[in-house]
């Protein structure tokens, strides 16, 4: 295997993956991606996958994930079909109390563009028949939508392999050095040179900024699904807390916890998912439950993405964020806009990684 | 089990052939959980019960990995399926699940 490329992307899942095809559009030099596993064996592979913009706030990281979200019918018609809906999203409340909240939240985004409509009970039965007649009301956003985390990140990877991209998997990088203004990068499988190296670790991202003395903030944050088994097609909407996937299973958790990179499900909070899904939708308790997983998502110190140059190092990028599949396409787009052109099409000052002191 | 050909049905319950774990393996797959992202082998009502050892085969043939070195798919709760309303307690209070709502934060009566 060839030893020197002009880019080196440490971390094959979403993010990682979404920036090494949208590097190898425009750019045919010899680009590798290491991964110490397979893609999807991490986060990417354990999520609901929805693409999500409504209730993000401030309303400013709620304008970048739309752009993203703009970005996602033009990858599949790139990539292939990633089976990406926009659904609409629709988020329920249970006390007529949170309906301030609610229309505080849809006039905060008025002002970016991003329209939110807050629901009567009656307005979300209309819409979901089979969500609990208790309901108070719900917001809606139409550009919230979901996507199957698996074939995106297939289909990521076969565009890139295509383009020219290497993968080199099950192959864990162990140092990083700096040797005559390049990084060499060390793997169990050899050291590799590159001129651009790219931290997109996730989870991992403090560990392997440890490797070259950066600090990453990149905190893990535990999330536990339930899967039914296959559902005639009931529901229409991505609501926040369960979706229901193309080939009917319904996918239902909306929780978090510190618990490291333990990836263990538990019963506690199997059951308060349980009991959150019969609340939403009383119609599922007699749906069979097929299996429960666990993710571990990746959280930066302060809940935001940390994009861009590593201040103080050249030709060191890091993409490490929350959320890596809504914002996928936009990191893609401008980390490869950052490497190619210098600057990117919309500002990212406050995602870089200098904000953390 | 050299009698498996390119189309013979490996995961009955997603219908998955020989040929589909083949090609994962091919690109770069090792274990029965990379093939199983891929192409939903192994996630149906059985949960893998009947396609493991052939996957761990098609690994082994293409991989030259001994038996011991292929990891066994990650068993699930809850193995055989039960219904919703039996893992439910009907209790109304959370603390690890959440809504998205509850996340959304007031400041002077402003979303932040």
């Amino acid at each position: 295997m060839e030893t020197n490329y002009e880019t080196i992307v440490i971390g094959g899942g979403v993010v990682g993956s979404g920036i090494a095809y949208h590097l190898s559009e425009r750019y045919k030099e010899g680009v590798l991606v290491l991964d110490k596993k397979y893609p999807m064996s991490g986060t990417s592979g354990s999520t609901q996958a929805w693409v999500w913009v409504h209730n993000k706030t401030p309303s400013w990281y709620a304008e970048f994930s739309m752009y993203s979200a703009e970005l996602y019918p033009y990858l599949s018609k790139k990539i292939g079909d990633v089976e990406y809906k926009r659904t609409g999203g629709l988020s329920p409340f249970f006390n007529e109390s949170d309906r301030e909240k609610a229309q505080k939240l849809a006039e905060s985004y008025r002002k970016i563009g991003i329209k939110i409509k807050v629901l009567s009970r009656e307005e979300v039965l209309e819409k979901e028949p089979y969500m609990n007649p208790e309901v108070a009301g719900a917001t809606y956003s139409s550009i919230d939508g979901n996507v199957n985390p698996f074939r995106l990140i297939d289909m990521y990877m076969r565009a890139a392999k295509r383009n020219g991209v290497r993968y080199s998997t099950y192959n864990r990088v162990t140092e990083i050095r700096q040797v005559n203004g390049k990084y060499l990068v060390v793997s169990d499988k050899g050291a590799f040179e590159c001129k651009n190296l790219i931290l997109a670790g996730g989870t991992w991202s403090r560990e392997i900024g440890d490797m070259l003395g950066v600090k990453i903030p990149v905190n893990q944050l535990r999330g536990q699904i339930l899967v039914s088994e296959p559902l005639k097609p009931f529901l229409n909407f991505t609501i926040s807390g369960l979706r229901q996937a193309n080939n009917g299973e319904v996918l239902m958790g909306y929780s978090m916890e510190e618990a490291g990179f333990n990836r263990a499900t538990t019963l506690d909070v199997i059951q308060e998912t349980a009991n959150m899904a019969v609340r939403y939708v009383p119609g599922l308790r007699k749906a069979k439950i097929v299996r429960a997983f666990s993710g571990i998502r990746a959280m930066p110190e302060d809940g935001f993405p940390i994009l861009g140059n590593v201040p103080g190092y050249e030709n060191l990028y890091v993409a490490a964020t929350h959320s890596g599949v809504t914002l996928s396409p936009l990191i893609g787009t401008l980390i490869t806009e950052l490497i190619m052109d210098g600057e990117t099409s919309i500002p990212i000052d406050r995602y870089s990684l200098s904000r953390f002191g | 089990m050299n009698k498996l050909d390119k189309t013979t049905i490996i995961c009955r319950c997603e219908e998955i052939s020989c040929e589909e774990v083949e090609e994962v393996i091919s690109n770069g797959g090792r274990t029965f959980d990379d093939v199983k992202r891929i192409t939903r082998c192994g996630m149906g009502p059985c949960q893998a019960k009947i396609c493991t050892s052939m996957v761990a085969e098609i690994i082994h043939q293409q991989t030259g990995l001994s038996p011991s070195e292929i990891p066994l798919p990650r068993m699930r709760m809850p193995l055989s399926p039960i219904k919703l309303e039996t893992l439910a307690t009907n209790s109304t209070s959370f603390s690890a699940v959440k809504s998205v709502l509850d996340e959304v934060e007031l400041e002077e009566g402003k979303v932040r």
